[in-house]
């Protein structure tokens, strides 16, 4: 079957397999290797992408039920500041290490930081506990947020 | 296999008629996508719903109506106001954020797990759900529909479309407690909701108490409840209501908790949940 939606702002029609996962066609089909496989089963949030907005986890998300959306990939936020300006911040603070969940990270953040500009670190925490780091101890990553939050408020 | 996505709930209900239990009912697809991809499911045709508006409304005049396709994110964040904290609170440990925002209500509860962090919370506030066919429409007790492990009453051609929770009384506290091995991202070890009425002295008038994870299927302990009623959530009261409740659940070991642990969280489970809702009756 078909489905056509947009990509990181550009329009994709894609034959895929009904059962697909949003995950296989980002990664097998549209070649779009940003988004990383984790546990394949919605619990490390290393697949993450942003379906009309909303933080999703692609490895068990059907891509059939993308038709007509709009799907945000990691390469996507190269386009976006607040994607650019977590990118920088986490390289900055040491948020990544072997980089495998960095992915997930950002885009559950940027979904995050435009809906709540804000957060509190509890609401922070709380919202990013669908993501796994086994590198950093977490530690890093909020420096990270924090530091894109003071940076966009000192403009 | 084969995919559509219905455009209308009459579409849907088309559809389940056709193809019955060669059918497989997707929403959210959090439950429905995993069991696919471990081949415990191999239905012919996957019949996509989560676009249909008209089952994600809430209601809240008079009874509280919610539809079947509405968030856990959208239970989380209050959609339903004050009187439903267990909900919330529920809706708010089912995975993380990326399963919230898709996984249903009603996939939840057609799912019917063991574990299910919903259940107890919606079965406290005396949920019934409606189910429509192209035969027409049933509204059983929620208690009724999830009949077993994995099992319930939903017949091939149906499709759970509300679910109608009771209006809590005034002077009403509710709250759902969870026992993992860490706070988020758990499946439950014990899930227990409870949902306490007191009268303006401060004894409890109507109790409401269900679990999760300590037996086939959440259920609801009308032993336990009878046993609040009267007392005014003392420790004499709590004792009895715990003792009745242990008769009542059916716990296994597994690889999150033995048998025994789940007995014996129960108790201090229950005390501290009767205490958060005689604080928030008060509120």
């Amino acid at each position: 079957m078909d489905v056509t939606l947009t990509v990181n702002g550009r329009q994709a029609q894609v034959e895929i397999e009904p059962a697909e996962t949003l995950l296989g066609m980002l990664r097998e089909r549209l070649r779009l290797t940003g988004t990383k496989e984790g546990c394949n089963e919605g619990e490390c949030g290393a697949c993450t992408v942003l379906v009309d907005g909303l933080p999703v986890d692609s490895c068990i998300y059907s891509a059939a039920a993308t038709s007509g959306r709009s799907v945000e990939t990691v390469e996507g936020l190269a386009d976006d500041d607040l994607g650019r300006e977590l990118q920088a911040a986490f390289v900055a603070a040491g948020g990544v290490q072997c980089g495998f969940c960095t992915p997930g990270f950002l885009t559950t953040l940027v979904a995050v930081l435009r809906e709540n500009p804000e957060p509190s670190e509890p609401e922070l925490r709380e919202a990013l506990a669908g993501n796994i780091c086994r590198c950093t101890g977490y530690s890093q990553i909020l420096d990270a947020v924090a530091a894109t939050i003071s940076g966009r408020n000192r403009r | 296999m084969e995919l559509s996505t219905a455009d209308s709930v009459d579409e849907a209900l088309d559809e389940l008629s056709r193809r019955g239990e060669r059918c497989r009912v997707l929403a959210g697809g959090t439950d429905v996508m995993i069991q696919l991809a471990r081949r415990e499911i191999a239905p012919e045709h996957l019949l996509h719903v989560e676009r249909l508006g008209e089952l994600r409304a809430v209601e809240t005049d008079g009874s509280t109506r919610l539809g079947a396709l509405v968030t856990h994110r959208d239970l989380a964040v209050g959609r339903l106001g004050p009187g439903y904290a267990a909900v919330a609170e529920s809706a708010a440990t089912v995975g993380g954020l990326q399963t919230q925002v898709v996984g249903t209500i009603g996939g939840n509860v057609c799912n019917a797990s063991p574990a299910a962090d919903t259940l107890p919370a919606l079965l406290v506030h005396d949920a019934e759900v409606t189910l429509r066919s192209v035969r027409g429409s049933r509204t059983v007790p929620l208690a009724e529909f999830v009949v077993g492990r994995r099992v319930t009453t939903r017949a091939p051609d149906e499709l759970l479309t509300t679910i109608t929770l009771g209006r809590p009384a005034p002077r009403t506290g509710d709250v759902y407690l969870k026992v993992g091995r860490r706070s988020a991202m758990e499946v439950a070890i014990v899930g227990l909701a409870a949902r306490l009425t007191f009268d303006g002295t401060g004894v409890v008038t109507d109790a409401r108490i269900a679990v999760a994870s300590v037996g086939p299927r959440p259920l609801r302990s009308v032993g336990a409840e009878t046993a609040l009623v009267g007392g005014t959530g003392d420790a004499e009261s709590v004792h009895a209501a715990a003792k009745a409740l242990l008769q009542d659940v059916d716990p296994i070991d597994d690889v999150r908790g033995t048998a025994d642990y789940r007995r014996r969280v129960i108790p201090g489970l229950l005390g501290r949940a009767v205490r958060v809702c005689a604080q928030r009756a008060e509120g």
